[in-house]
């Protein structure tokens, strides 16, 4: 009995610390990694198996403590039960261990290039090791059960049985059916009577862990204000959103604005502008550009301008008050200069059911009216152009129709 | 000592019996109409009392408060009698609550398919409604604590103080989240406003799942499992720390449906922890049902009312360890506004309310009629038909809702967003039919256990007078030295009632008081103005119709909602906004910034036909709007009611407001013919536009860089 209460109170130096320990570390330094979702999932697999280690060694415990094994062994009994302990022990202070790994995981704040998930690799790795290392306890222990279930049950199946009630049962602290009596309380309401069992222990210090992580977290947020809330995470995504986007654009041949765009005359780009407008202009101003709710793009009348750069700044930002959004957020700057080309090769195509022209007059310079019905020689290419859009847009429209 | 005879009445759990199976059936199949109504917006028959945004709130409601709660009610009648070894307290209150409660129940189906709501789910019924449930409910609590009151059992069973527990909270939740200021008898604008209205509602609608959907079901469960099963409760002491740890924990988990939200940072971090905390206390209730059946899983196997108990109570448990990690900000940051909510809930109600109903009918039913069970089989059917339904309809939603999470939070490397929200919609069809499949299942495996229950009632005969016999209490009563400290509060219901009510008002008052009281959780902002009385018009076609069903107007501090809907919402711009119209689902896009969007001649297409402006759209077509005239006598009446609400008009401004509303309107009617739209200013659509338009508007001119 002495060496019993020896192992509890040794298990219990064991994991006080560490408690201690993770709640210090946890509060300063878990906070930017408690927005990732992978390093959350990882923590909570590591805790929950942890959990469950723990709550094995407890079963360990009690069959060791119980008369089982002393029936079973007679005399011999003293030195495996010492075995059994001393093996628990080690258990515990395996399991104590791999949890003060996790507070090490949580302290290191490493800056790496080659992000794992948005955890930096050190964090990942240690966290998979962590998890790695706690299965191979629980193999360890599944192993030992086995072999402690096996060597106590010489007359094999009906005592594997029992065995198996008895994890049950030290998981639950409940007492067995066959003496259930002893407990049962003196009432019957409607022939309904009640049991007076323990709290399972798993369900008990479970309620216990998530009062202390409740009152971490507000300690986290609200006390020492170490965590990020919901305005500062935003800045720090925004921030974050920004630098890859910049270090993205450095490298890319897409990167036009109003000022570097130019009319783009390969087909593979009118077609692609197309594309997009058909997917997202056509709504408002037809899908041959006759407008509708928008103004008619096929006139010579431009509301905000009709050059390259106005009709290019147009879609980028918008003219909200008009009713008309900014794509910014949609369409890459690529794809604003495909749909730009595409619009200004609707010029003079007079679909059916064209918008009245509003806005003011604009031509190219260089460029002949509309309405001067011969064209002149040096506008063929143009002419080309709009020839195989309008056909392109007319078949998308057969198409569509269909 | 003398032993008084009794009997027990059985007349009332038969009729609440009957109301749960009619209701039921009514709406599980409005249910699927409106599922079916997401991929075939044709469905709602082109009239406005179908189509979804009315048919949603007819569907929980008639699922919660008339099939569930007919359910609790049924139970209770037949649990508290046998438990206390008395007659119901008076059959003139028991008539009254059980006609009372489905005269509710028919006034809400008429009302809300006629667009009478409040516009606060869970909580749509109007003011009239309102005070007839509170009636009702007054006399449920009488009639119980009558019955108490007149009991010949000294100490009250576990399941009573679930019972209790529901009839104070519920009283609490109702009354307050339902003071309003009634405009006409059918209209009335919520009390609270924006920010508190958001935090009083969803302690109102997160409550109601847990104090008529959860507690009382808690109660048959302690009642009726055992029962079945003829097996002691696991443990007495489980019993007592799990149901006060449950009530008092509850009651503080509301803001976690507001998270990343304008609620302050504090309350939505109270929502958080108090959820986490409450993953034992309900797991409590889950364990002490399984453990009861140690040692009779046999019977389980026998007796398909059982099984039908513990797939309820496993489902219960998987649901109520998905709530706390639902809480979780960064998992409500991709699950919020998604069908994977709907999956939640649908586990809840589905796996464990319906579950749990279907099987005590099972039980019940040839009780009271003295017979057997027609068909056992059928029985076993409808459990593995049903079990399907669940599986059928909940994986879909799990799916879709990650998946459109997914595709709204895409970024290209250029920093675009990938996808359009139409994209996203189109990707969700295929798992709303499946869906529409699943519940189709549940729904016939209903019909099958109605069929069932129907031959059996049919060869039975109804056990009318049941007797029973019991020593009455004597006033002396001398408590053994070993009982446990709780028996004391069990031998004294009023206290019992008044220390439950102590634990359950702790948690709102602490969240509520400084949201009301304490300027700096709602910064004001100078350039949010009152609406005009058009925009206010248009704002109660809006609620009318249900918008809220599937827009919201709550945009989150993330990178992807700023980039699709602009700037985040600020506490400050709702402080006009009674009632609240965040919503918590995106079927469609959010609106909160929708005003300038587009131009009003976009709008009036949509409205005519949503695919004209926005091709692949499921939303309905809302014809109605371009032909009815709007109600312009009502104007006077709202302003007056907001004024009263402390939403600062000018004095005097009701007597003149009419004439703003008529300029404002013939001014979009202009705006709308220079793109070829003719029509009256008097038309509904014309409010509704000037409201969309303002939508927003108020810090966002503020916001845009005037171009050059």
């Amino acid at each position: 009995m002495k060496k019993n209460k020896n192992i509890k109170a040794l298990a219990l130096a064991m994991l006080l610390p560490v408690a201690g320990f993770c709640q210090e570390q946890a509060v300063k330094e878990t906070s930017t990694y408690f927005s990732n979702v992978l390093f959350i999932t990882l923590l909570a697999t590591a805790i929950v198996l942890a959990i469950v280690i723990v709550a094995f060694a407890g079963v360990f415990k009690n069959i060791a403590d119980s008369d089982f094994l002393t029936n079973k062994y007679g005399n011999k009994s003293n030195n495996n039960s010492s075995t059994i302990k001393s093996v628990i022990t080690f258990l515990m202070i395996s399991s104590s261990v791999s949890m003060m790994a996790q507070d090490k995981v949580i302290a290191v704040v490493a800056k790496e290039d080659g992000r794992i998930g948005g955890l930096d690799q050190f964090t990942f790795y240690f966290m998979v090791f962590v998890i790695f290392i706690e299965l191979l306890v629980l193999g360890l222990m599944f192993f030992q059960f086995n072999f402690l279930v096996k060597t106590q049950t010489p007359k094999v199946e009906k005592k594997t049985k029992k065995v198996e009630s008895k994890i049950l049962m030290s998981l639950t602290d409940a007492v067995p059916i066959e003496e259930e009596e002893s407990i049962l309380l003196d009432h019957d309401y409607d022939g309904i009577k009640e049991l007076d069992n323990n709290l399972p222990p798993w369900w008990k210090y479970g309620f216990y862990l998530t009062i202390a992580v409740a009152v971490i977290y507000l300690f986290n947020f609200h006390v020492l204000k170490t965590g990020a809330l919901q305005g500062q995470e935003y800045i720090n995504e925004m921030a974050q959103a920004k630098l890859e986007v910049d270090a993205f654009m450095k490298n890319s041949t897409n990167n036009v604005d109003e000022n570097t765009v130019k009319l783009l005359t390969e087909s593979a780009d009118i077609t692609a502008g197309k594309d997009v407008f058909i997917a997202n202009c056509a709504a408002c101003h037809g899908k041959l550009g006759e407008g509708t709710v928008g103004p008619n793009f096929a006139d010579e009348y431009w509301i905000h301008g009709g050059s390259v750069q106005d009709i290019f700044k147009t879609i980028k930002y918008g003219w909200v008050e008009k009713g008309m959004k900014s794509w910014k957020e949609d369409l890459s700057p690529m794809q604003m200069a495909q749909v730009t080309s595409f619009i200004k090769s609707l010029r003079g195509t007079n679909p059916p059911n064209g918008k009245a022209p509003q806005g003011d007059l604009f031509i190219e310079s260089g460029a002949t009216p509309i309405n001067d019905s011969t064209l002149v020689l040096g506008d063929s290419l143009i002419i080309q152009m709009k020839a195989d859009s309008i056909k392109a847009a007319l078949s998308a429209t057969v198409t569509s129709t269909k | 000592m003398e032993l008084q005879k009794f009997q027990y009445d059985n007349k009332t759990v038969k009729m609440f019996a009957y109301a749960t199976i009619l209701w039921g059936l009514v709406g599980m199949l409005v249910g699927l109409i409106a599922a079916i109504q997401l991929y075939l917006p044709a469905a709602n028959l082109s009239l406005p009392y179908t189509t979804f945004g009315r048919l949603r709130p007819l569907h929980t409601n008639a699922v919660i408060f008339a099939f569930v709660g007919n359910g609790i009610f049924m139970g209770v009648y037949y649990s508290l009698q046998r438990l206390l070894k008395a007659r119901m307290f008076s059959d003139f209150l028991s008539k009254i609550h059980f006609w009372g409660w489905q005269l509710i129940i028919v006034l809400a189906a008429l009302t809300l398919v006629l667009g009478k709501t409040t516009g606060k789910e869970y909580a749509e019924l109007e003011w009239p409604i309102d005070i007839l449930i509170t009636l009702v409910w007054v006399v449920f609590g009488w009639n119980m604590f009558g019955t108490i009151i007149r009991r010949r059992e000294r100490h009250l069973y576990v399941a009573i103080w679930f019972y209790i527990a529901t009839f104070v909270t519920v009283a609490m939740l109702h009354i307050v989240n339902s003071i309003e200021i009634p405009v006409s008898f059918w209209k009335s604008y919520s009390w609270y406003a924006g920010v508190q209205d958001a935090l009083v509602q969803w302690w109102y609608g997160h409550n109601a799942v847990a104090f008529f959907l959860t507690t009382p079901y808690l109660g048959l469960m302690y009642y009726f499992l055992p029962k079945i099963a003829q097996r002691p409760v696991y443990s007495y002491r489980l019993s007592i720390i799990h149901f006060w740890a449950l009530i008092f924990l509850y009651i503080w988990a509301g803001p976690h449906h507001l998270l990343y939200t304008s609620v302050p940072d504090w309350a939505q971090s109270l929502g958080v922890v108090f959820s986490v905390m409450l993953i034992a206390p309900s797991w409590g209730g889950m364990i002490n049902g399984l453990l009861t059946l140690r040692g009779a899983w046999d019977k389980v196997r026998d007796n398909v009312g059982l099984k039908f108990l513990v797939v309820a109570v496993t489902a219960y448990g998987m649901a109520t360890f998905e709530g706390p990690m639902l809480s979780l900000k960064s998992v409500s940051a991709i699950a919020h506004y998604t069908d994977w909510i709907v999956a939640h809930v649908h586990v809840g109600a589905l796996g464990w309310n319906g579950f749990m109903t279907f099987g005590i009918l099972y039980w019940l039913i040839p009780r009271l009629f003295q017979t057997k069970l027609y068909s056992e089989k059928l029985a076993n059917m409808h459990f593995w038909i049903g079990t399907l339904g669940i599986v059928l309809y909940a994986v879909p939603m799990y799916w879709a809702g990650f998946m459109q999470s997914s595709m709204w939070k895409d970024f290209t490397p250029e920093g675009q967003l990938k996808w359009q929200f139409m994209d996203t919609v189109t990707k969700m069809i295929p798992f709303y039919i499946a869906r529409s499949v699943g519940g189709t299942l549940y729904l016939i495996g209903a019909i099958m256990m109605t069929y069932n229950l129907i031959k059996t009632i049919k060869v039975g005969t109804f056990l009318e007078v049941e007797e029973d016999e019991a020593p009455a209490l004597t006033n002396e009563y001398h408590a053994h030295s070993k009982d446990h400290w709780h028996r004391w509060i069990e031998r004294k219901p009023i206290q019992f009632m008044v220390a439950s009510l102590v634990v359950v008002a702790i948690g709102g008052l602490i969240e509520f008081v400084p949201v009301f009281l304490v300027k700096s959780n709602i910064p004001t902002i100078a350039s949010v103005k009152p609406y005009t009385p058009l925009e206010l018009q248009g704002r109660d076609i809006y609620i009318r119709e249900g918008c809220y069903t599937c827009h919201s107007q709550m945009i989150r501090p993330f990178r992807s909602e700023t980039a699709r809907y602009g700037e985040y919402s600020k506490a400050g711009e709702f402080v006009y906004d009674h009632p609240f119209q965040w919503g918590s689902k995106r079927t469609g896009p959010d609106l909160a910034r929708e005003g300038g969007k587009y131009p009003d001649s976009w709008h009036y297409n949509h409205m005519m036909d949503p695919t004209s402006m926005s091709p692949g759209s499921i939303m309905p077509q809302y014809p109605w709007l371009l032909e009815d005239q709007l109600d312009a006598n009502s104007t006077m009446a709202k302003i007056k009611a907001m004024k009263r609400l402390g939403v600062p008009y000018p004095a005097g401004y009701e007597n003149t407001a009419i004439v703003d509303m008529e300029k404002q309107a013939k001014d979009i009617t202009a705006n709308l013919k220079k793109d070829g739209i003719e029509t009256l200013p008097d038309r509904e659509i014309v409010a509704l536009i000037s409201y969309l338009q303002r939508l927003g508007k108020d810090i966002k001119s503020e916001g845009v860089k005037t171009q050059k």
